[in-house]
């Protein structure tokens, strides 16, 4: 392990003597089940007993390079790396070469960091680092499972990417987890993007709904680059993804946009925020939420213009469906501004099942029950109208299809 | 073929039709005029099955009883309703709704599903009758249309759906000169001896388009007089004020049949 990898993790180990979980006066944490959070139990990273044989049914079936993390630990016997194209390193943190690390794990943030955040430099130094120097067609997958163990019941994961100039590729992070036992995964991903680049970041959320998902985006963007981040938060009894996207260069764009997709008891929790710091950056915050049962979605969506961010340009729009009266949401724009010739817009709403056009397509013959499953697919699908990933698109589909029968 | 007798229809405490009696035989166009407020949308509404509405007397189509019906089962009974205001359905495909359609009352009436190519073709010969460009059929039902491309697009659906009976609620209104021409002769091709229409509007500038054999002056939740296409002329000199005083005797008439 490179000595990057290594003192980054002692650090956190050593604040892990003062942890404290955060509680539901964190604004952040307000809606999260603490009591169940507390009886999450992180450890360092061990391989289980028995590697899931099926994870392949639970995931799309992406044509390309991936790698496989199983209780934070890279399974290289279900990873896909030995093609990768030029330009292109994908490397476990525990592997990672001495100057790939470096710079990437030593990362600065202006904000405190929380205590899943240092649990996981503590136990996730097992995850994956990407360094991309290239513009890639190719996607890559990353796909973390966890299975929860006897010594400890969820697993912690750190994924570094790192964009060098000029470079694009697409990355897909699908998470999953395995059997119907209580525990959870922690996966924070770092993401660094020099001058000119372009990722475009997709989150597949799709654990069992008797565990938890912390996932945490930190991403630092230099001049002109290009972030286009998609989130689906589908699984899971509670997940929680929380984004912190600074705009450090000028004329830098970021595209957040997500779907949550709530049934059962799930609680499905959005946390963003996106700071300007230079000029003439522009980002775009667009989610939507489908509450059906007595689910509970959060979108808590931030914009932060700093002194000096002249000419920023923002939008924000939460939108979401409840379709049942125990479904609830909790929607949060949040803007600070503290520059000029500033553009920053907002809007949240909250509806049920249109009744006209249940009733337009009942008079077209429709059933009512395939008129409400139109309906609410239309209003999901509108996430998707960007995702150009057929097999990622398909997969999301015949997921909400399924939970919807 | 449609048989309407006694029907009423109201909101909490409003009665909003009061006993209207209506027969309509095959292959005949029937318009219905008004006022606002008589009652007009209400009988369309009532006749597709819109829920809210606390509805008494008889409604059958071919014998069949309307009222005991859910909207889907009228539609697959052979009920069209041309909305006044269609209903913008964003996220959802216009062609994957209009089959969606087509195969749900195909279903309920034990025909053969249609498969999508089949029906694309369809579709098109459709699409010309309204005059409608191809890419109206990959956009969402209705997201962003005109209120002309609208109404075209009710249309293009009674042309798929291949109606028994057609109630047309003010499908002139909002449209311009160009359009009502195109949406009229749309209208015009799909008559035929086995299809019926009840043609709803305020004004009788519709009614030069397409001709009606009857007229029916609804005022107040019910048929006040009937008679043929110059009746809607008649309306369209001296207006409702006559009939909405109930004072039918006084109002100079012509060309109605004795």
């Amino acid at each position: 392990m490179s000595q990057a990898v290594l003192a980054s993790r002692s650090v956190a180990l050593e604040q892990m003597a003062s942890l404290s979980l955060p509680t539901k006066r964190d604004e952040a944490w307000r809606y999260a089940p603490h009591k169940k959070l507390g009886q999450l139990t992180f450890g360092p990273a061990t391989a289980p007993d028995a590697v899931p044989g099926d994870i392949d049914s639970q995931i799309p079936h992406i044509k390309g390079p991936r790698i496989v993390i199983v209780n934070g630990v890279v399974d290289a016997s279900l990873s896909r790396l030995d093609k990768l194209p030029s330009g292109v390193q994908v490397v476990s943190l525990a592997d990672a070469p001495a100057d790939l690390a470096a710079g990437m794990l030593d990362r600065e943030y202006d904000g405190p960091e929380d205590a899943y955040s240092i649990i996981n430099r503590a136990h996730g130094a097992g995850g994956a680092l990407l360094h991309i120097g290239a513009r890639i067609d190719e996607t890559l997958h990353i796909v973390d499972v966890v299975v929860p163990g006897v010594a400890h019941n969820a697993s912690a994961t750190r994924v570094a990417i790192e964009m060098a100039a000029g470079s694009s590729a697409t990355v897909v992070e699908t998470r999953i987890g395995s059997g119907d036992t209580f525990g959870g995964s922690n996966v924070r991903t770092e993401i660094s993007l020099a001058p000119d680049a372009s990722l475009e970041h997709i989150i597949l959320q799709d654990l069992p709904s008797a565990q938890i998902h912390l996932g945490r985006v930190d991403v630092t963007q230099a001049a002109r680059s290009t972030l286009r981040a998609q989130l689906f938060n589908l699984g899971s009894d509670y997940s929680r993804v929380a984004y912190h996207v600074y705009l450090n260069g000028e004329a830098a764009h970021a595209d957040l946009s997500g779907l949550y997709f709530g049934f059962g008891t799930q609680t499905l929790d959005q946390q963003i925020t996106v700071v300007h710091s230079a000029k003439n950056c522009t980002s775009r915050q667009s989610y939507r939420g489908v509450l059906d049962d007595s689910s509970t979605g959060i979108w808590n969506g931030g914009v932060d213009v700093r002194p000096g961010a002249d000419g920023s340009d923002s939008e924000q729009s939460n939108a979401n469906l409840l379709l049942s009266k125990q479904a609830e949401i909790n929607t949060t724009p949040r803007l600070e501004i503290l520059a000029d010739e500033v553009s920053c817009q907002h809007g949240a709403t909250v509806g049920q099942l249109d009744e006209e056009a249940l009733y337009y397509m009942r008079s077209r013959g429709i059933p009512k029950d395939e008129a409400s499953r139109l309906l609410i697919n239309g209003f999901a699908d509108q996430v998707m109208e960007d995702l150009h990933i057929d097999t990622i698109r398909s997969w999301i589909t015949e997921r909400l299809g399924h939970d919807d029968a | 073929m449609l048989h309407v007798e006694n029907l009423t229809a109201s909101i909490g405490d409003t009665q909003i039709l009061k006993g209207l009696n209506l027969d309509v035989g095959a292959g005949e166009v029937h318009a219905i005029m008004g006022p606002n407020g008589s009652g007009k949308s209400t009988f369309a509404h009532a006749l597709a099955g819109r829920d809210g509405y606390e509805i008494g007397g008889t409604v059958t189509l071919d014998g069949a009883d309307l009222l005991e019906m859910v909207p889907e089962a009228r539609a697959a009974a052979g009920v069209f309703m041309g909305f006044q205001y269609p209903v913008e359905i964003p996220g959802v495909n216009n062609m994957y709704f209009l089959r969606t359609a087509l195969n749900s009352v195909r279903r309920t009436r034990g025909e053969e599903q249609i498969g999508a190519s089949d029906f694309l073709k369809d579709a098109q010969e459709a699409m010309a009758l309204v005059e409608m460009k191809s890419d109206f059929l990959y956009r969402s039902v209705n997201a962003g249309f005109s209120g002309g491309e609208k109404k075209r697009n009710e249309i293009l659906q009674m042309a798929i759906m291949q109606p028994r009976l057609a109630v047309l609620d003010e499908t002139d209104s909002g449209l311009d000169i160009d359009a009502l021409r195109v949406v009229a002769s749309g209208v015009n091709s799909l008559r035929g001896p086995d299809r019926s229409m009840i043609v709803i509007t305020h004004y009788q500038r519709l009614l030069d388009y397409i001709k009606p054999d009857f007229v029916h002056v609804l005022v107040d939740g019910k048929i006040v007089k009937s008679g043929d296409h110059t009746l809607a002329l008649h309306l369209e000199d001296h207006g409702y004020a006559g009939f909405v005083n109930h004072d039918l005797d006084d109002a100079p008439l012509t060309g109605v049949p004795a």
